[in-house]
């Protein structure tokens, strides 16, 4: 038993997600996600009769150690889907061993764009789908005077490059660009503040990642910087960076994300509620907790359809499938692999809790490509900003 | 704004000719031109000339249609767009035609959709760079011969009239207001002038 030999009776799938190492507070929501939809396959009869088997490792926020799990999990394991990473220097390290093996990697984070395929399946936010609409809403509620601060790898360098063309079309100023390393030290977020305290800007934008990023807000909180007049705003501060830093840290600032926990739909409350059911009240439900959930049901529908998990037949199977995710509605845009979303922007509380401010009820076509979008591609009017 | 980002933004929306056998490397070729937002047409077999309005031509050099891309290749060599070859072969009868094309860029079989949208870009900025450059050249060979046609204009009357320089390059000048021409059309009007005496001189 439990011997990896190919067993016919199950469809065995790859999970990589870190649980130790700088991003394994969100990676961990992204893994108990992925497991949680699993579960529910296999409690309603699996897929065709037949069980779905996690095979996980622990890359521990290693692009390396990604790499060679990856190696294994197509060679040894005999995987031919596989669901992982966050960070896009794990990515980029996955994604040529699913090129090398025909496989397919469903990869469930928002990104810098500029990358396709066709052996990935992108279903977390594009710029397109996160930064525009992000840059409008502070603009309007805050100011168009920026700081950047950001981890030292390409994600936030090409957001940040983003995010400085919108500021420069809304004839605004960015005060000061600082890239803090990936594992930073306490001496590194002074520098911040200080420049913070300097220059005075109206918005912080923050591409800092995993555990530097309860830092970050900790010692905006220790300045005793005032968030409503000059708020953290962030792609990547979920629910799991929350969790991390405490609710007193995280009141009055911003993420732009297209789910958060405490959305009101039906499928939303219903997804929240089963992954709280398994894995406690206290456990974080993450935008790429809820992407994870998403893919897994949408390429084991997918396998359900075609009876085979060869990756060319279900990826013809995913194109233009509709799926209703715990954010709305989704699709995979033939086009690009990647995934239409919902944009939504939210303000956290004094409880820790993000409550929407800006949330359209708008699905955006995703489009990796785009390198300068126009501000005025959203028309103030679809802009019902909710002050709170 | 930031050329480079420039260069980038001005991909979309670029008018690239796909000039490829049709096959499945064509097709995943155009969707991913299409992906990064150009406007993607397709030609085959090789044309004779270039397309009006191409920004870019993507050539497939396959040694089968050798001659008929020679032909193209000598069309209206003053507006060539932007040429990228693809190959499947790097032995030198390949290259020589890569070379013959003036491409600024190769893309190689299998095409791979990483590694396009650079390609793209550089060859992009290299053709923009070349083109200004000839433009500048053109220009400073214009200026160049105007400025020898003056030179030689001077000596003409520095001879005939025993006029120092100043004086003969005033002269040129005054000419050329009166009688609303450009310098170096008066010069060259002074030089042809001279040629026609010369000749009476020598016949008689």
């Amino acid at each position: 038993m439990a011997v990896a030999d190919d067993n016919p009776d199950v469809w065995r799938v790859g999970v990589l997600f870190s649980q130790t190492g700088v991003t394994q507070g969100i990676e961990r929501t992204q893994l108990n996600a992925t497991l949680l939809a699993i579960e529910e396959l296999n409690a309603s009869g699996g897929i065709l009769g037949k069980a779905i088997e996690p095979v996980m490792y622990d890359p521990a926020s290693d692009p390396k150690k990604f790499r060679a799990f990856a190696e294994r999990l197509f060679q040894v394991d005999k995987i031919k889907l596989l669901f992982a990473c966050y960070m896009s220097s794990t990515r980029k390290a996955v994604l040529p061993v699913a090129e090398a093996h025909r496989g397919l990697l469903f990869y469930p984070t928002l990104y810098e764009g500029f990358e396709y395929s066709r052996h990935c399946v992108y279903t977390g936010a594009a710029p397109n789908q996160n930064s525009l609409q992000l840059a409008k809403f502070l603009f309007s509620a805050y100011g168009n005077r920026f700081l950047f601060v950001g981890s030292n790898y390409i994600y936030p360098y090409e957001s940040n490059r983003v995010m400085g063309d919108f500021v420069s079309q809304g004839k605004g100023k960015i005060l000061d660009e600082i890239y803090v390393p990936l594992y930073p030290d306490p001496k590194d977020f002074e520098r911040v503040i200080s420049r913070i305290k300097t220059t005075s800007p109206d918005v912080i934008f923050s591409t800092v990642v995993g555990s530097g990023t309860a830092q970050l807000y900790n010692a905006y909180r220790a300045a005793g910087f005032d968030p409503t007049r000059m708020p953290i705003a962030s792609l990547t501060t979920s629910e799991a960076e929350v969790a991390e830093m405490g609710a007193e840290a995280a009141e009055g600032h911003i993420t732009a994300a297209p789910f958060f926990e405490t959305l009101s739909s039906p499928a939303a409350r219903r997804f929240v509620s089963s992954f709280k059911a398994k894995y406690g009240a206290n456990a974080p439900v993450t935008a790429g907790a809820e992407a994870s959930y998403f893919q897994l049901h949408l390429a084991m529908r997918a396998v359900a359809k075609c009876g085979t998990d060869d990756p060319e037949q279900v990826l013809a199977n995913l194109r233009d499938a509709e799926f209703d995710a715990p954010q709305g509605r989704v699709r995979i845009d033939p086009e690009n692999n990647h995934t239409f979303l919902w944009p939504r922007i939210a303000r956290l509380d004094r409880n820790g809790r993000f409550q929407a401010v800006w949330n359209p009820g708008v699905r955006v076509k995703p489009d990796p490509y785009c390198v300068v979008q126009s501000l005025d591609d959203w028309s103030v009017d679809e802009l019902p900003l909710l002050h709170s | 704004m930031d050329v480079a980002i420039q260069i980038l933004r001005d991909l979309r929306g670029l008018r690239v000719h796909v000039v490829h056998p049709p096959d499945t490397e064509r097709t995943r070729l155009i969707e991913h031109l299409r992906r990064i937002g150009c406007m993607v047409e397709t030609q085959w077999p090789v044309p004779d000339c270039w397309a009006d309005g191409a920004d870019i031509v993507l050539l497939a050099i396959e040694h089968d249609v050798r001659e008929d891309i020679q032909h193209l290749l000598k069309s209206d060599t003053a507006h060539r767009p932007t040429i990228i070859a693809i190959v499947s072969y790097e032995d030198p009868s390949t290259l020589q035609l890569v070379l013959e094309a003036g491409a600024v860029a190769v893309v190689e079989r299998p095409i791979r959709p990483f590694g396009l949208l650079t390609n793209l870009t550089i060859a992009r900025s290299l053709w923009l760079e070349r083109r200004d450059a000839e433009k500048r050249m053109r220009k400073l060979e214009r200026k160049l011969a105007g400025i020898q046609r003056i030179q030689k204009a001077k000596v003409i009357l520095m001879d005939g009239q025993g006029l120092n320089e100043a004086e003969a390059y005033e002269s040129i000048r005054r000419q050329a207001m009166s009688k609303r021409l450009s310098m170096d059309d008066m010069a060259a009007a002074i030089i042809h002038a001279n040629e026609l005496l010369q000749y009476r001189v020598k016949g008689d």
